[in-house]
């Protein structure tokens, strides 16, 4: 690469063409993107000129930081946003832009562990794989419990387990929608569960990586947020509301966080993130989002997935591929394709029998078409035959 | 010195054949190959001299290892199993680092324990401890 100054660099064409390729390779992939959980709808064009600063939001987002070039203001305000979003109790709540839903579950994880260092943590076999990561890097004690067949989980393994160990709290990690099924766990259980064995000392965290950008805005919403008595949630950023960097959202309980904080002398900020540099455009990212597009937007984009999701039930039933969905949850469950190219071509995540699509807003009938069409002919069904 | 690993996956053809090969070509020297069927998951127990190289081979193939100081019993698929199984741990005053349920098929479920003493763990669940 030669270099006429630090802002604009002349390319070779080699490396021109490989960016070019890459722009190409990215723009199809798009275009066939069913099986996971991000939205591929969003304009961020308007924030392109803040590319330009080392910004940086080091440090607790509401403590004021050495670090001057961030967007600790923007991220209050999204954070202010989530907090009503997820019934955090006002005046009472703390959190942070994370790097993404992975962040966020450590974060709840481990002030459950700072809370009860002789914890469990409880977690059901339908739990992201990440989870089992967090509590190996955390070296938490851990008992995977089992799911049911719809992917919730077994509140009667649950109950017999912390019934063992019922000196001893238990730190759940709530699903709040399972990345496979969209199953989300039952907090009134869990909770009932606790209160029957009389255990007062406990923590529940709740993973609501996608759902938790649909739940807000629904009329029926299954218990999910502070309401339901979590005392964390996790919510990833660039699933539904979309961005073109992983980012997330942690809320917890403030009285817990404050048993955690620790002072960093050197940048003069209270160390209460996992992260110590973070990305100062992610809390832009969303703010933007939350005030270019809007709540009303948002509602209106769940109920468009929502009704997409039974649109794509309604045309995969024919091809005999037994597609089902939870309530609220745009992640439909079918039969897993014999044809791998199928899956890899529409990038539909598999589990032993089992795949799914996610109606993400990004996320047409046209393309639930496309894919209806392109199952049946490995099916050898006849789509218009099938249909009628 | 020979270290071993556990394969657990669903059993399907040839599995075994591309076992051995993803061992192969990573160098590994596979000393030693057991395995068994149980409700359609294959448990196959390797030695290798080259733990790690083989490790990430299998992991590259697919086919996923838990290692030698996870204990795998086999339990019954129903509510209540595991906490037996934990309650047998409270008893005998052995801490659980952790449970981590593997694969669950035709009424049985493979389930992966960690803890710090695993000898004594070892004789404890002997009655629905695999291999």
């Amino acid at each position: 690469m030669m270099v006429s100054d630090a802002r604009q660099p002349v390319l070779a064409q080699s490396v021109r063409e490989r960016l070019d390729s890459l722009e190409r390779r990215l723009e199809t992939e798009t275009g066939h993107f069913l099986g996971y959980p991000c939205t591929a709808e969003f304009d961020y064009s308007p924030l392109y000129r803040f590319l330009r600063f080392p910004i940086n939001n080091v440090g607790d987002p509401f403590v004021p930081s050495n670090y001057h070039i961030n967007t600790h203001d923007f991220e209050r305000e999204v954070l202010a946003e989530f907090m009503r979003l997820t019934a955090a109790p006002a005046g009472q709540a703390w959190g942070y832009v994370t790097n993404g839903g992975t962040e966020g579950n450590m974060y709840g994880i481990f002030l459950g562990r700072e809370l009860y260092p002789d914890g469990v943590v409880y977690y059901s076999e339908e739990t992201h794989y990440s989870v089992s990561k967090i509590l190996r890097a955390l070296h938490v004690r851990s008992i995977m419990i089992k799911s049911r067949p719809d992917g919730r989980i077994d509140l009667e393994d649950l109950a017999a387990t912390i019934g063992i160990h019922r000196d001893v709290p238990p730190i759940i990690v709530a699903n709040i929608g399972t990345t496979m099924k969209g199953a989300i766990d039952d907090l009134t259980g869990i909770r009932t569960i606790l209160r029957e064995l009389a255990i007062p000392r406990h923590y529940i965290h709740a993973d609501a990586a996608l759902h938790g950008m649909i739940l807000p805005f629904v009329n029926d919403p299954q218990p999910w947020n502070f309401d339901a008595g979590i005392d964390s949630i996790a919510i990833s950023g660039h699933k539904f509301i979309g961005s073109p960097m992983p980012c997330g959202v942690v809320v917890a309980r403030k009285g817990n966080v404050d048993r955690i904080a620790r002072h960093i002398e050197y940048v003069g900020t209270l160390d209460t993130t996992l992260s110590g540099s973070r990305n100062a455009l992610s809390p832009l990212f969303l703010w933007y989002a939350l005030h270019a597009v809007g709540l009303d937007t948002f509602r209106l984009r769940a109920e468009r997935c929502l009704e997409t999701a039974d649109y794509a039930i309604e045309r995969l039933e024919p091809l005999g591929v037994h597609p089902w969905r939870h309530r609220n949850s745009p992640i439909v469950v079918f039969d897993r394709p014999d044809d791998p190219s199928l899956t890899s071509r529409w990038q539909l995540a598999v589990n032993g029998p089992i795949t799914h699509l996610i109606t993400m807003p990004h996320v047409t009938r046209e393309r639930i078409d496309a894919l209806a069409e392109d199952l049946a002919a490995s099916l050898a069904v006849d789509v218009e035959e099938a249909r009628s | 010195m020979m270290k071993q690993l556990t394969v657990v996956c669903e059993d399907r053809p040839n599995l075994i054949a591309e076992l051995i090969e993803a061992v192969a070509s990573s160098g590994a020297n596979l000393e030693t190959l057991d395995s068994q069927s149980i409700a359609g998951t294959v448990v196959a127990i390797l030695t290798v001299d080259r733990y790690d190289v083989a490790l990430q081979a299998l992991a590259r193939a697919g086919l996923p290892a838990v290692s030698e100081e996870a204990i795998l019993v086999n339990l019954e698929d129903r509510p209540g199993a595991l906490a037996a199984i934990a309650h047998r741990f409270r008893e005998a005053g052995i801490p659980l680092r952790s449970v981590r349920i593997l694969r669950r098929a035709e009424g049985l479920g493979l389930v992966a324990l960690s803890t710090p003493r695993t000898a004594e763990a070892l004789a404890l669940v002997s009655d629905v401890l695999i291999a």
